[in-house]
């Protein structure tokens, strides 16, 4: 059995962050992919999940309603993958942050 | 707590209008003319007004409920998290936005204070580009309508007016813009620009030069704030659904 250390709960607190992440966007966007299939590593516009600038208002607006994180065009990096979004929300929003 | 009604009422077929300065003046008339249009107004001020001032009054006996919020609207974080409270709680779509917050501070340019030129631009200009990237973004599903309060200053420039008129000549420009940018998601973004109008912000004008203005005026007279708040209904609903990006002069012909 795995004990359940700090790290542990940590580990899955993320994992769940990004899948729901993952599920809002894809969801929100309406893309014909399936949120668990998405590199989490993968970027979000391009040769990602090639994204247009309509859904960068999508994905900034899901991000306020869904998990009240505020997004503005100085962290466009954040567009980069989901990790990076989600690194991004962790350090924004200290509620998300499971540590 | 005020904001409860409204979410008490989720179940309401009334489309809803968030007006900003919605506490005196044209705001408040804004409020008015949209209530009895069938809409439920969310005001925000500065002041926040209150469940029992005179613009709920005004906007309950036109059938309208009416939700107060305290906004400065040159405050990113006020905006913001007025904004998300109005959207999580009220659950209902928002319909218009309109923009009246606005002040005048008045000198000479020539020994007008950086803050005092800055003062104005925040309230006038920031805070109207502030309202409208959250507005655009609560009605980016469904469309809807943004009118903002432009003045004929912005049109031909006042003397004594520098940063007012350089406000408002920049609410023009950003009416045109943002028309542009959002005309794809169905939002529809028009000024009216009222001339000299009976409000606390003209009361405040010398009686002297108050008297000189009327003169000029075509009409012989200032405009009434319900005589404003027309032409704003007019933009902010469908009767005006082919119309966007253009600026209304409500002004008794002065520009003409
Ligand atoms: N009256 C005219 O002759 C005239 C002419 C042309 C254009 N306009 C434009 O029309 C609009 C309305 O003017 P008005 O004559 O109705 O003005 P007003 O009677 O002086 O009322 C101003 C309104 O704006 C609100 N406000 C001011 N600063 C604010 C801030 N930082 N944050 C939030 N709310 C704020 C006030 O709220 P509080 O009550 O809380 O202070 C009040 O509700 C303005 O944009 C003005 O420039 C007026």
């Amino acid at each position: 059995m795995v004990q359940r250390t700090a790290q542990y709960e940590r580990a899955v607190h993320r994992y769940e962050l990004n899948a729901a992440v993952r599920r809002s966007i894809i969801g929100g966007l309406d893309l014909p992919v399936d949120p668990d299939l998405v590199d989490d590593d993968q970027p979000l516009f391009g040769r990602g999940l090639e994204l247009d600038s309509l859904d960068t208002l999508e994905i900034v607006s899901l991000m306020e309603e869904d998990f009240g994180v505020y997004i503005t065009d100085e962290q466009r990096f954040v567009f980069g993958s989901v990790n990076k979004l989600v690194d991004f929300a962790e350090a924004s929003q200290p509620a998300l942050d499971g540590a | 707590m005020v904001e409860e009604k409204i979410v008490a009422d989720q179940s309401s077929a009334r489309p809803v209008a968030l007006i900003t300065g919605a506490s005196r003046g044209i705001g408040q008339s804004s409020a008015v003319a949209m209530a009895e249009a069938g809409f439920d107004i969310v005001g925000f001020s500065q002041s926040g007004d209150s469940g029992n001032s005179e613009t709920c009054r005004l906007v309950n006996l036109a059938g309208g409920a009416y939700v107060t919020h305290k906004v400065n609207v040159a405050v990113e974080s006020d905006v913001r998290s007025a904004f998300r409270s109005l959207l999580t709680a009220n659950g209902r779509r928002l319909h218009a936005v309109v923009v009246s917050a606005g002040i005048t501070s008045d000198g000479l340019a020539a020994t007008m204070s950086a803050d005092r030129f800055d003062s104005v631009i925040a309230v006038n200009l920031r805070g109207t580009f502030l309202v409208c990237r959250e507005a655009i973004k609560a009605m980016r599903k469904t469309g809807g309508a943004i009118v903002l309060l432009s003045s004929t200053s912005g049109v031909s420039g006042q003397a004594g007016q520098v940063n007012y008129s350089a406000s408002k000549g920049g609410v023009n420009a950003m009416t045109q813009a943002l028309a542009k940018e959002v005309a794809g998601l169905g939002i529809r973004v028009n000024a009216v620009a009222p001339g000299f109008t009976e409000t606390d912000m003209f009361r405040r004008m010398d009686v002297k030069a108050r008297n000189g203005l009327i003169q000029h005026i075509p009409l012989q007279r200032v405009a009434k704030p319900e005589e404003v708040a027309r032409a704003v209904r007019f933009l902010a609903t469908e009767e005006s659904s082919y119309i966007t990006g253009q600026i209304l002069p409500v002004d008794g012909g002065l520009t003409a």
